[in-house]
């Protein structure tokens, strides 16, 4: 009697079908809602900040802590004279922006494991005839699909709302996808710590309240850069100081260097989540 | 060559008890029991079984394979059911059904149909609006609709209504007829009396037993209810020595008999009495024998 079981079920795969439609069916409400949030949100800042400029600039200018704030959400010195560049910039350093991204993210990534430790589902889940990285491939293919999704929305919503700008004075398609772009980056490696610290969680609470708190440092670490010199002396170590879409608006140069940090932050704590991941013991009760 | 095999199979978490030096041996197309009360490591040796924990120490095989590092050759041809089971709330049994067939690469909704109307479950209800039997119900047809050759159940019909364990008991003993093995653990002696043909009992992490239930029965003695013919005989005749009594109540006394029944049968000879029953003891009275040595050794 042959006891091995049947070759069908040795093949190595990268990915699991059944898996990747579990977790497509797991994410579509919170993409769908944070998409549209995203494609709103873009809609109205698109369509306000060039219409108020002239205004708004004015206004600002004569404001030394309305600078300093500017400066610190784009995270560069913001000069005397404030340009289209600046207002293309803002919709897309926006704090709403931001969390609305950061939170996909985080929503996607402390699913598994912690999320399924939590709600007692892992059992189930890892009593099928899957490997622990089968699971990690297959829920990041959808997370990425997922984002991707979300921010398509985000840069729809910014082109339907900014439709009533003159040609002129719209910023050029091609640097508006570098910014995307760049923004995903930045989802990737927020999406590379989620997974890490979930990956090391039985509770999803604490996994997304740590990394929630990592993320305010960073934003609050940017912020304080533009007027604090000792955390301008360790600013390199915040996400942000590799997202800054005014140069990109306002130069045109695409941040290979940054995103190629971003993404290679992302890759690093994600396979780190995959081997831990892999390693653990689970323990619903 | 057992389907199940562990070597001293031990699993700790830190400074609480798990399993320890657990060896196992489960043959094939067997319906095993694996019986113990809450907290003697059941779960745990069910989680190292499944690849979920890794031991601390010793093997543990399945098919020949190790648990851990081939855990994905074992599952696929494994059906496992936790104990506290907990599915998506967002699935129903007909998505259920298409969503681990596509990850067993195998259609399961003909055969999981068939087993929804044996259990009697409504596969287009959604987990969320599902009652704990329902749910349970739901959980054993993904077990089992693969038609795994392995069955590895932690309390599969705790929440069960007595129509549906029945149906239950019917599956398992069908699978075991057409060569799959069955291990389970279950509190319902009765369930694991009627079902299996052998039973492992754990205590304290440490296996205590694990034979066939007959082997079982004959190493424990008899049970044996002798009625005596008046109150005044019963109460002045002292029990012999191979007669555990284990209730003496008026006409009645009650007990285990230790050797051989001729033995008993001669000291009753000369003795007035009404009835005698001499019986190979039930499950739970072995269960009881065996949780009560260990009381009485700590």
């Amino acid at each position: 009697m042959c006891l091995t079981p049947s070759p069908r079920t040795l093949q190595f795969s990268w990915m699991n079908r059944g898996l990747i439609v579990k977790a497509a069916r797991e994410l579509w409400p919170a993409t769908l809602f944070c998409g549209a949030l995203l494609a709103a949100f873009e809609a109205l800042l698109a369509y306000v900040l060039p219409t108020l400029q002239g205004q708004f600039a004015e206004t600002m200018l004569q404001l030394r802590f309305m600078q300093t704030f500017l400066s610190a959400m784009l995270g560069t010195e913001v000069s005397n004279q404030l340009g289209p560049e600046t207002f293309f910039s803002l919709s897309w350093v926006h704090p709403v922006v931001l969390a609305t991204v950061w939170a996909h993210a985080l929503v996607c990534c402390t699913r598994v494991p912690a999320g399924e430790i939590d709600r007692g589902t892992a059992d189930v889940l890892l009593g099928l005839p899957v490997t622990r990285w089968e699971i990690v491939r297959s829920e990041t293919v959808v997370w990425l699909a997922a984002g991707l999704a979300m921010l398509v929305a985000g840069f729809v919503g910014n082109e339907l709302g900014g439709w009533n700008v003159p040609g002129g004075e719209r910023p050029r398609l091609g640097r508006m996808i570098v910014v995307v772009a760049n923004l995903f980056c930045v989802y990737v490696a927020v999406g590379g710590l989620a997974w890490l610290v979930s990956a090391a969680s039985d509770r999803r609470g604490p996994a997304i309240t740590v990394v929630f708190v990592i993320l305010l440092s960073s934003f609050l670490l940017n912020f304080l850069a533009q007027f604090w010199e000792p955390a301008e002396r360790v600013q390199f170590l915040g996400l942000l100081n590799y997202y800054r879409p005014l140069y990109v608006f306002r130069d045109g140069t695409v941040p290979w260097r940054d995103m190629g940090v971003l993404l290679a932050a992302g890759g690093v704590l994600w396979t780190a989540a995959g081997w831990v991941f892999a390693r653990r013991d689970v323990c619903t009760v | 060559m057992p389907i199940i095999e562990t070597q001293s199979l031990s699993r700790s978490y830190g400074r609480r008890r798990g399993i320890e030096a657990v060896d196992l041996a489960v043959p094939e197309g067997a319906i095993f029991g694996f019986l113990g009360p809450n907290g003697a490591g059941k779960t745990t040796a069910i989680r190292v079984l499944v690849g979920l924990l890794r031991p601390s120490r010793g093997t543990a095989r399945i098919f020949g394979l190790d648990c851990w590092r081939d855990g994905r050759r074992v599952k696929a041809e494994i059906g496992y059911m936790p104990g506290d089971l907990r599915l998506y709330s967002w699935l129903d049994g007909a998505a259920a059904l298409s969503i681990f067939g596509r990850v067993r690469g195998r259609d399961l909704a003909s055969y999981g149909r068939e087993l929804a109307e044996r259990l009697g479950l409504d596969l287009r209800v959604k987990v969320r609006k599902m009652s704990r039997g329902m749910r349970q119900k739901l959980g054993l047809i993904l077990t089992l609709a693969h038609r795994p050759r392995l069955l590895v159940l932690d309390e599969p019909t705790v929440t069960l209504d007595p129509l549906a364990q029945l149906e239950v008991h019917r599956l398992l003993s069908e699978m075991a007829a057409a060569g799959h093995t069955v291990f389970f653990s279950s509190h319902t002696l009765s369930e694991v009396e009627q079902l299996c043909d052998r039973v492992a009992m754990i205590r304290e992490g440490r296996l205590v037993a694990n034979e066939s239930l007959e082997a079982l029965r004959s190493r424990a003695g008899h049970e044996v209810t002798i009625r005596w013919r008046d109150a005044d005989a019963a109460r002045a005749t002292e029990p012999p020595a191979f007669l555990r009594l284990a209730k003496r109540d008026g006409l009645v006394w009650s007990g285990m008999l230790d050797g051989p029944v001729e033995r008993l049968v001669r000291w009753l000879t000369d003795r007035a009495i009404d009835d005698l029953a001499i019986g190979r003891p039930d499950l739970e009275t072995l269960f009881q024998q065996y949780y009560a040595a260990g009381e009485e050794r700590r």
